[in-house]
């Protein structure tokens, strides 16, 4: 454990730790872009300079390791004048179209200008020209003026998703990022390369001019795609979700996410949402408020006995699993609960990486739930029961992120001549095919409650509630306590079965950063 | 500002000598605009008109490109600036690379406006300015939401005004 | 007069065949130095003080004394990217005398226990490259390389690379990575090459000429070497004299030869009616010496250090006064700016930045400001990257500008050379 001096302030880092490591662990402020966490060690953008006590040139943080005794620097005239330069020199071929610019608001290069810049350019050459708008891919768009040539992309793709799509071109002030030979930037993990993108030269095509990202709000959750649960930050202001990036979690994900996570937030928005309880007459759909469809719901379940069962799928949270068992069991004296896996026999895939075949953020919690009441039921009872005519009326519990529910199609047939209460947040057109009398209740998004889901490696993390998209929809415990009959006050006689002792990360969540992001003036 | 108040005498506690040399000043003017016509001045609104300075900051027009296209980037700084919140854009991606990225949307809300001219000056490529007209007679609500065809190609307009700020003379120079 | 410890035999067509080479008493010191312990000859060449060649002027034994001490495979590398402008002595000696490049990268492989050895000749050397290859064809029959050399056990195996033309990688990790395949960039330090290097294997890297000094070395000893030179400059070293010169060429002199001498004894002096204007001693990223500083120069490591230039690589470009210096900085700055990498964004972007500022003075664009402006971007790229090659950028630029600032006012003034009396687009038509 060497000892070194940091600007004056002793401190022991852990062997082999890099300076610039050992000073963001201790809250010290330096310029930076090449280097990342994730990433191996590039040393080129020259930036995070310091002066070591013994040594006459200038070291880069990056790439010295503290030695004992060893006396940093960065406060001193020479630093400060050195990151202004460096910073001149990466801005003096950068072309000033902030304003055009995505990334304007959450750029490395404004942030640190700000912070360290030299504050009087004396660059009166003509700019280097390079390519606009390169398509690098089917999800990034390229802009060589404003890369700064920082390399984390390539190094991404090298050492993270280990395709090696992207190389830098040509040399000295012509350098260009591009992609190898004719491939394309094509993986599940390629728009990673847009979030450690220092500046605006690559873009994601999805959210390419949807949003100017200081009308966006950020908020932490958990992300629903598959049973990894990578945990990620979602964007969003009052008219929907925009974004969805990785947020940083060393369990879990590291510092990335898949593609297909990122595409999660779409479903969630307004106009793919159930808004209000649908019941199938004759006629067609009538709609109804949530909370009083799922009350007038209730006349189905009434006095089934074993002719009703309750279908779940690992998409909701724990505390909503263990309500709607605890309350299903408690008023219909039946235990025929039966859990819905899609992809059956895909759930052990795994890509090495992170992306899982089960697409369920919670199949570990809903198992546990099961487990506890000790239910032990096999979807074949189900579907020989449904084939049977044994069951009459059946509550399914859908599935919020559909990308992976071909089923849902299946299943409905399979229930043509059952009731069924459907609940269910995002629009399916196979639900319009329903038997009459029929309900499906709107439920609440992963992102409109609290709750907690457990992964793959049975990793219990609790997240908190985003925002309100549809503000009447019900969360699974409520809708199958009303439907169930019971009065929403009744709250089940155990709690989730958590200790508190065991989520170690879940005080870590509560003292993550706060969001800073303050709204002056805007449509928030 | 202050209101400086006059040490006020005795005979301004009168009402009537007020009135009267309020009147006599009505009188005056009565008399010498009847005989002095040219210096008169009302105008008769509508069938004359008042010639602003250049200044005026009335209806907003968004300005145009040599080929007629709009000059906006929808970089939506005005809409971020604007203390009214009456600007709303929708940004799209440009067919032409150089061009990148350019509103399909750009609506005021005329009657949320207040017409500070904080958009003017938050334009960092002069694409919106403020116009000198400020007649703008409607019946419904909905008259007012102004969208790119009144702001930049209403027949006033003659076929846009072009901006001062172009992009082949900037990437000329090297900027 | 010329010393010539390494080039005594270079005007004999035969020396470059293994038969004449031997006859003038090639591969002898190697039967000799197989005999030695491998320590007994790094000591030896640590005793000699020999530096190393093509640039840096690193003391070659301490640096294979930084070979971790144990039994991993490890590499000897022949640094013959000679890409310095103005210098062209690794050429005369792969042309005249592969044989001693040859005798001596296996004297210094059996010396630091490598078996295996590259030499890396830039691609425009097409004859030198012929010719070495030629060599290790004849030494490969003679048993001189391969396995069991001359019945000693040691194996050693030598190859050819070609380069691609990349002044870059004549950088000792740039030449690494051109060699493993990947584009000629300089790796970070640390790990030195000497810890982990080509395909992270511990790796020495050396000039054409250092190799080749370490056979006079074996063969007469250390205190022998030491005879030429001074205390911390010993030995002979090759310059190769270029520029407004009677007779340029290559010299063999022992270091801290004036500088005087070789231009005017050895190169002939300059051209009848001209006066000496600026000498740069090193190649073209040394910082110039004016004509006052060049009379009293040696050809040293120390003292050119001292007058705040250096010895590089031993190209002495002669300058006299019909040059233009703002002329000559454009074409510096233009070959700078063209060969940066572009891994480091001081030197990038630098590069290309004081060419441009350089150019748009030559084209009568200039300011006065922008003489001081080039100073403080020069400044700011000094020792801020991972190679030396923004240093080799910036100092010809700071000491161009400081040395001749007068041509440079009235450059940017006039809009015409001072010297010439013409504007860039004359010059150049």
């Amino acid at each position: 454990m060497p000892k070194c001096t940091i600007n004056g302030k002793e401190i022991e880092v852990k062997e082999g730790t890099t300076i610039i490591e050992a000073m963001f662990k201790n809250e010290q402020k330096i310029a930076h872009y090449c280097w990342h966490p994730g990433l191996s060690v590039a040393g080129v953008c020259r930036l995070c300079m310091v002066e070591i006590e013994g040594n006459p040139r200038l070291q880069i943080a990056c790439n010295t390791v503290v030695t004992e005794g060893m006396k940093i620097n960065n406060a001193s005239d020479k630093v400060k004048d050195a990151a202004k330069w460096g910073l001149d020199f990466h801005l003096i071929n950068h072309p000033l179209d902030c304003p055009v610019c995505d990334q304007a608001g959450e750029c490395g290069l404004q942030d640190q200008y700000m912070e360290f810049g030299k504050y009087d350019p004396e660059m009166a050459e003509k700019k280097v020209k390079k390519h606009k708008v390169v398509d690098l891919g089917p999800t990034v768009v390229l802009d060589s003026e404003r890369c700064i040539l920082c390399s984390r992309c390539v190094r991404f793709t090298d050492e993270v998703s280990k395709t090696s799509e992207l190389g830098i071109f040509n040399r000295g002030d012509r350098s260009e990022i591009g992609t190898v030979d004719g491939k394309s930037l094509d993986n599940k993990y390629s728009l990673n390369t847009v979030d450690i993108c220092p500046v605006g030269a690559l873009t994601s095509k999805d959210f390419r001019f949807r949003q100017r990202v200081w009308y966006l709000k950020d908020q932490e959750t958990i992300c629903n795609g598959c049973s990894t649960g990578c945990s990620i930050k979602t964007y969003f202001n009052r008219e929907g979700f925009y974004r969805v990036k990785p947020a940083y979690n060393e369990q879990v994900n590291s510092y990335w996410m898949c593609d297909e996570g990122r595409d999660l937030y779409k479903f969630v928005n307004r106009e793919n949402r159930y808004l209000k309880a649908r019941r199938k007459t004759e006629a067609g759909w009538e709609e109804m408020i949530p909370g009083a469809g799922a009350k007038e719901a209730s006349a189905l379940v009434k006095g089934q006995g074993d002719s009703l069962a309750l279908v779940l799928t690992g998409q909701y949270t724990v505390e909503e699993f263990e309500t709607a068992v605890a309350s299903f069991v408690q008023e219909t004296k039946s235990k025929q609960v039966y859990h819905w896996q899609n992809h059956a026999g895909k759930e052990n895939d795994f890509d090495g990486f992170l992306i899982r075949g089960d697409k369920n953020p919670n199949t570990a919690g809903l198992k546990k739930v099961l487990s506890k009441h000790g239910i032990a039921t096999s979807w074949h009872e189900f579907q020989s029961a449904i084939s049977s005519g044994k069951l009459k009326t059946v509550i399914v519990a859908g599935p919020e992120n559909q990308m992976h529910y071909q089923e849902i199609d299946t299943l409905v047939k399979t229930l043509a001549k059952t009731k069924v209460i459907w609940m269910q947040s995002a629009k399916n057109a196979s639900l319009e095919a329903l038997s009459v009398g029929s309900w499906i209740l709107p439920m609440k998004s992963y992102v409109e409650k609290d709750g907690t889901f457990i992964n793959y490696a049975g990793l219990e993390r609790k997240f908190k509630k985003v925002t309100t998209v549809v503000s009447e929809a019900l969360t699974l415990a409520e809708g199958v306590q009303l439907v169930v009959g019971q009065n929403l006050m009744v709250k089940p006689e155990t709690n989730a079965f958590i200790e508190t002792a065991r989520r170690q990360d879940q005080v870590m969540l509560e003292h993550r950063k706060k969001n800073e992001f303050v709204f002056k003036r805007g449509s928030l | 500002m202050s209101v400086v108040q006059k040490n006020t005498s005795e005979a301004s506690k009168w009402y009537l000598p007020g009135i009267l040399v309020g009147l006599g000043i009505t009188a005056k003017h009565l008399v010498s605009n009847l005989f002095n016509k040219k210096q008169m001045l009302t105008i008769n609104y509508p069938e004359q008109k008042y010639e602003y300075s250049p200044r005026f900051k009335g209806n907003h027009v968004l300005t145009v490109k040599k080929d007629g296209s709009l000059r906006c980037t929808a970089c939506m700084l005005c809409a971020t600036n604007c203390p009214a919140e009456c600007i709303t854009i929708v940004a799209s991606e440009h067919d032409d690379p150089s061009v990148e990225k350019y509103p399909i949307k750009y609506e005021i809300d005329m009657l949320r406006c207040v017409f500070c001219g904080f958009c003017e000056e938050a334009c960092p490529v002069d694409a919106v300015r403020m116009g000198p007209e400020w007649q703008t007679p409607g019946l419904a609500g909905s008259n007012f939401h102004y969208g790119i065809d009144q702001l930049a190609y209403r027949p006033q307009l003659k076929g846009g005004m072009l901006s001062v700020l172009d992009d082949e003379e900037r990437h000329k120079s090297g900027i | 007069m010329e010393t010539k410890l390494l080039t005594e035999h270079y005007d004999k067509e035969e020396f470059r065949n293994l038969d004449g080479y031997k006859r003038h008493g090639g591969y002898e010191v190697l039967k000799k130095a197989l005999k030695m312990q491998p320590q007994s000859i790094i000591d030896e060449v640590k005793a000699s003080g020999l530096r190393g060649r093509g640039g840096a002027g690193f003391a070659t034994g301490v640096k294979w004394g930084f070979l971790p001490k144990n039994n991993e495979p490890r590499y000897l590398l022949c640094n013959a990217d000679e890409g310095e402008p103005g210098t062209y002595k690794d050429r005369l000696m792969m042309e005249k005398a592969p044989h001693q490049l040859i005798e001596g990268m296996v004297i210094s492989g059996f010396a630091i226990g490598s078996n295996k050895g590259y030499i890396y000749i830039r691609g425009e050397y097409d004859y030198p490259i012929a010719v070495v290859e030629q060599a290790l064809k004849e030494a490969y029959s003679a048993g001189l390389l391969g396995k069991n050399i001359l019945g000693s056990g040691f194996d050693f195996d030598l190859d050819v690379y070609k380069g691609a033309g990349a002044y870059i990688c004549g950088e000792e990790t740039g030449m690494i990575s051109s060699l493993e395949g990947l584009k000629g960039q300089p790796k970070l330090k640390p790990p030195f090459p000497a810890v982990q290097g080509y395909l992270k294997k511990p790796t020495i890297v050396n000039n054409v000429e250092t190799l080749a000094a370490v056979v006079p070395i074996i063969k007469d000893g250390a205190a022998a070497y030491r005879k030429f030179g001074t205390e911390k400059s010993a030995g002979t070293k090759l310059f190769s004299l270029s520029g407004n010169v009677v007779k340029p060429g290559n010299y063999e002199v022992p270091l801290a030869y004036p500088l005087k001498d070789m231009i005017y004894k050895l190169g002939g002096g300059l051209k009848p009616g001209r006066k000496l204007k600026a000498v740069i001693p090193g190649g073209s990223s040394a910082p110039v010496l004016t004509a006052e500083e060049a009379e009293k120069a040696l050809l040293d490591y120390e003292s050119l250090a001292g007058m705040g230039s250096m010895l590089g690589s031993g190209a002495i470009i002669v300058i006299d006064d019909s040059q233009c210096m703002v002329d000559m900085l454009g074409v510096l700055t233009h070959f700078y700016n063209h060969e940066s990498c572009g891994q480091c964004t001081p030197c990038r972007e630098g590069t290309g930045w004081l060419n441009k500022i350089v150019h748009s003075i030559l084209e009568g664009r200039g300011r006065l400001q922008d003489l001081d402006l080039l100073v403080k971007v020069a400044d700011n790229m000094k020792g801020r990257t991972i190679c030396a090659l923004s240093d080799a950028a910036a100092l010809p630029v700071i000491s161009f500008v400081s040395k001749f600032r007068d041509e440079f006012e009235f450059y940017v003034r006039e809009g015409r050379s001072k010297v010439k009396g013409t504007s860039y687009a004359e010059m150049h038509h």
